[in-house]
């Protein structure tokens, strides 16, 4: 301002005569810089030398973690609250001064993120948050030009909540920043980086010319991101599955996401890579809207029903008792496989409505059963979020009349994953009930054996994987599982038992029941007696 | 716990590329922004590298081992970072170092018999103790592997 000064009182003199230009701005107590539309800096001023590090040819990015000078638009005379590297925020009034060259004018802000800046910013990483994002996208993509087109990154970190259950919050929360600072070094200048939930992100790729350039940067999240992590001495490892979705003409923001999104759940089959967005995967969202669709009749309908196959003890050659299969009829498309529907019934809270139903009509059904023959019913991780399992086993065991320990119930690993104390807890009221506990798909999830630790199962399941493979492999599992189960004092019932050779193995590594079609297919409910009539 | 000190040793394989020339200055420019922060955050180590790979121990208050290794976690110039050993120490066992560095065969040797000298760093001092010579047979392994 002083030079302003100066300057009006010799009107005979030019500025040139007196100051250089660049001596003006270099006089500034604030920040004055010069940025080319690609986000390199062209000129820097003193002030902004000595509060931001800001030199020439830097990246305004590496300043400035979340500006692009892409989000600038011609028509675009509004302020800017922008946060520094280290988190000081600043007030910015970008102005074209030539074609692709913009001119920031830095004010501090002495009091933190005010207003907008707090808004739009996720507190504990810096990102942005669902929000500032949602509003890029819209702009960018309604904006047209230079920058696009785009694709639309989703990322979910695999294994994290594992890490905040065991480690704590607090590493947890650290974690989360790590990630972030690895985002930001794996991405480009002008992409956005947003946190939109716990555990997920999203990532706005500009100048995406062709599918590599998108696939590039994937697959360069998931090696950097994937990469071991050291916090406070623990060593941890995650992983993260990305879903990408290019911009095609006409895309919208919600439209974008939700691709990605879509091929987000496809890179989360196998977790740990990323998949890109192709034009079948709508296809398969629809086909799951209209199982969603029909699931709700069909519960409606009670176009359900039970098979059940026998389980036999090997020592005595008995059935001792079965385990109850749901089966969909659908009236148009017929038999609707368990894995086609049953994962659906999670994601939309039906399995909850469905399993009740299980329980009780396989109670109902097994009470007529001759002497001690057992029901075993299968239990989704769900419906013990839902908390009311207790009650609906209860119910279901008065209502039929059939003795709690005719009753076992069958769980995966999956149940134990998420608030492990309450479902033990749960576990044990049943228990108290004096229903049966068994842990079912062993050897197919995580088979931690801390798993088997905190509940004294009476029974473990061995996924008929390990049966049906006649490796060396698969006979070590075998063989271990089944120690393991003895020595805990478990009973073992090796599933896929298929031939007499799987039985005579499953055998001698001391099964104490097996599951088959060698032992008895699945059949109706009304079938039971004649079987066993046949049995004699 | 955050100012005790800790040793951490790594090995990975090395990203950068295979021809001669660039590689010497890609090392040089390696070693001295690594020395110059090091220097600074009071940690000291040594990287042994080939073509193959890299190997390194750093040593020095938790939170910065922490961080620096978090830096050298999102570097590109390397992959398939496998993290060796985390422990509390005593003491260094490269007190003079801020990164000491070797490379592995006779080649190696000879092209960066300067970036050596410049370091300041003699390898003759490696022999002897444990994680240095764990770190040599792991350069071998890999070397030898890289070969066949
Ligand atoms: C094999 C290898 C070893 C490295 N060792 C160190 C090191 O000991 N200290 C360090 O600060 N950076 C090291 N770096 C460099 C970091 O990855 C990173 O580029 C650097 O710390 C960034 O520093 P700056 O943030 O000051 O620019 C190493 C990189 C590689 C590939």
């Amino acid at each position: 301002m002083n030079a302003t000064m100066y300057l009006s009182q010799k009107p005979e003199a030019t500025a040139a005569d007196i100051l250089s230009y660049e001596q003006i701005l270099d006089v500034l107590p604030h920040p004055i810089l010069l940025v080319r539309f690609d986000g390199v800096i062209i000129y820097a001023n003193q002030a902004s030398q000595a509060m931001l590090e800001a030199v020439v040819g830097k990246d305004v990015y590496q300043l400035f973690p979340s500006f692009s000078p892409r989000i600038v638009t011609d028509a675009d005379h509004s302020t800017h609250l922008i946060v520094s590297k280290d988190g000081r925020s600043f007030e910015a009034t970008p102005e074209f001064v030539s074609d692709g060259i913009i001119l920031l004018d830095l004010r501090r802000l002495l009091n933190g993120p005010v207003g907008t800046a707090s808004r739009d910013r996720d507190e504990l990483t810096g990102l942005m948050n669902r929000q500032a994002l949602l509003s890029r996208m819209s702009r960018t993509l309604g904006q047209g030009g230079a920058c696009r087109p785009i694709a639309v990154h989703c990322l979910d970190l695999d294994r994290f909540k594992m890490v905040n259950d065991t480690l704590g919050h607090v590493v947890g929360d650290l974690l989360l920043k790590k990630v972030a600072g690895r985002l930001q070094s794996a991405c480009g200048g002008g992409d956005a980086i947003a946190r939109i939930g716990g555990d997920e992100f999203v990532i706005l790729q500009h100048d995406v010319t062709d599918e590599a350039t998108a696939a590039k940067l994937a697959s360069r999240i998931v090696d950097i991101v994937g990469r071991t992590y050291v916090i406070h001495s623990h060593t941890i490892n995650i992983g993260v599955s990305v879903g990408v979705a290019i911009e095609t003409e006409a895309s919208q923001a919600c439209n974008l996401l939700r691709n990605g999104e879509l091929a987000l759940s496809e890179a989360k089959t196998d977790r740990g890579r990323y998949c890109i967005f192709q034009p079948g995967m709508d296809t398969c969202l629809i086909q799951r809207r209209e199982i969603e669709v029909d699931l709700r009749r069909a519960v409606a309908l009670k176009q359900f029903k039970l098979n059940y196959q026998p389980f036999v003890d090997v020592l005595t050659n008995e059935v001792a008792g079965f385990e109850a299969l749901l089966r969909w009829e659908h009236p148009a498309k017929g038999f609707i496989p368990p894995l086609t529907f049953i994962p659906v019934a999670e994601e939309t809270g039906l399995i909850t409505k469905i399993g009740d139903w299980v329980m009780r009509t396989a109670c109902e059904e097994a009470v007529s059963w001759p002497g001690e023959v057992i029901v075993a019913v299968n239990v989704s991780p769900l419906q013990f979020r839902a908390h009311t399992l207790l009650q609906t086993v209860a119910s279901a065991l008065e209502r039929s009349g059939l003795p709690a320990h005719r009753l076992e119930i069958e769980i995966t690993e999956g149940a134990l994953l998420d608030d492990t104390e309450k479902v033990v807890q749960t576990l044990n009221a049943l228990r108290d009930l004096g229903v049966k506990i068994s842990m079912d798909d062993f050897g197919t999830g995580y088979s931690s054996l801390s798993y088997l630790q905190k509940f004294p199962f009476d029974k473990i399941k061995i996924d008929r994987s390990f049966v049906a493979v006649d490796s060396e492999d698969s006979a070590a599992i075998l063989k271990s599982i089944a120690t393991l189960g003895n020595s805990l004092g478990m009973a073992i019932t090796a599933e896929g038992v298929e031939t007499t050779e799987q039985l005579a193995r499953v055998r001698s590594e001391r099964c104490t029941h097996v599951q088959g079609y060698l032992t008895g297919r699945p059949m109706g409910a009304n079938q039971i007696p004649s079987f066993f009539t046949q049995l004699g | 716990m955050k100012n005790s000190m800790f040793r951490l040793a790594y090995y990975s394989h090395n990203h950068l590329p295979d021809d001669a020339a660039t590689f010497a200055v890609s090392i040089q420019e390696l070693l001295e922004k690594s020395r110059a922060n090091n220097l600074r955050d009071g940690i000291t180590g040594a990287l042994l590298f080939n073509k193959g790979c890299f190997a390194q121990v750093l040593e020095g208050s938790l939170d910065k081992v922490e961080a620096a290794f978090e830096r050298i976690q999102q570097d590109e110039r390397h992959g398939d970072v496998s993290l060796l050993a985390l422990d509390p120490i005593e003491q260094r066992s490269f007190p003079n170092w801020a990164m000491g560095f070797i490379g592995k065969s006779q080649k190696c040797a000879e092209r960066f018999s300067t970036i050596g000298t410049l370091s300041g760093f003699d390898p003759t001092a490696l022999n002897g103790g444990e994680i240095q010579s764990l770190l040599r047979d792991l350069a071998l392994e890999e070397e030898t592997a890289y070969q066949s």
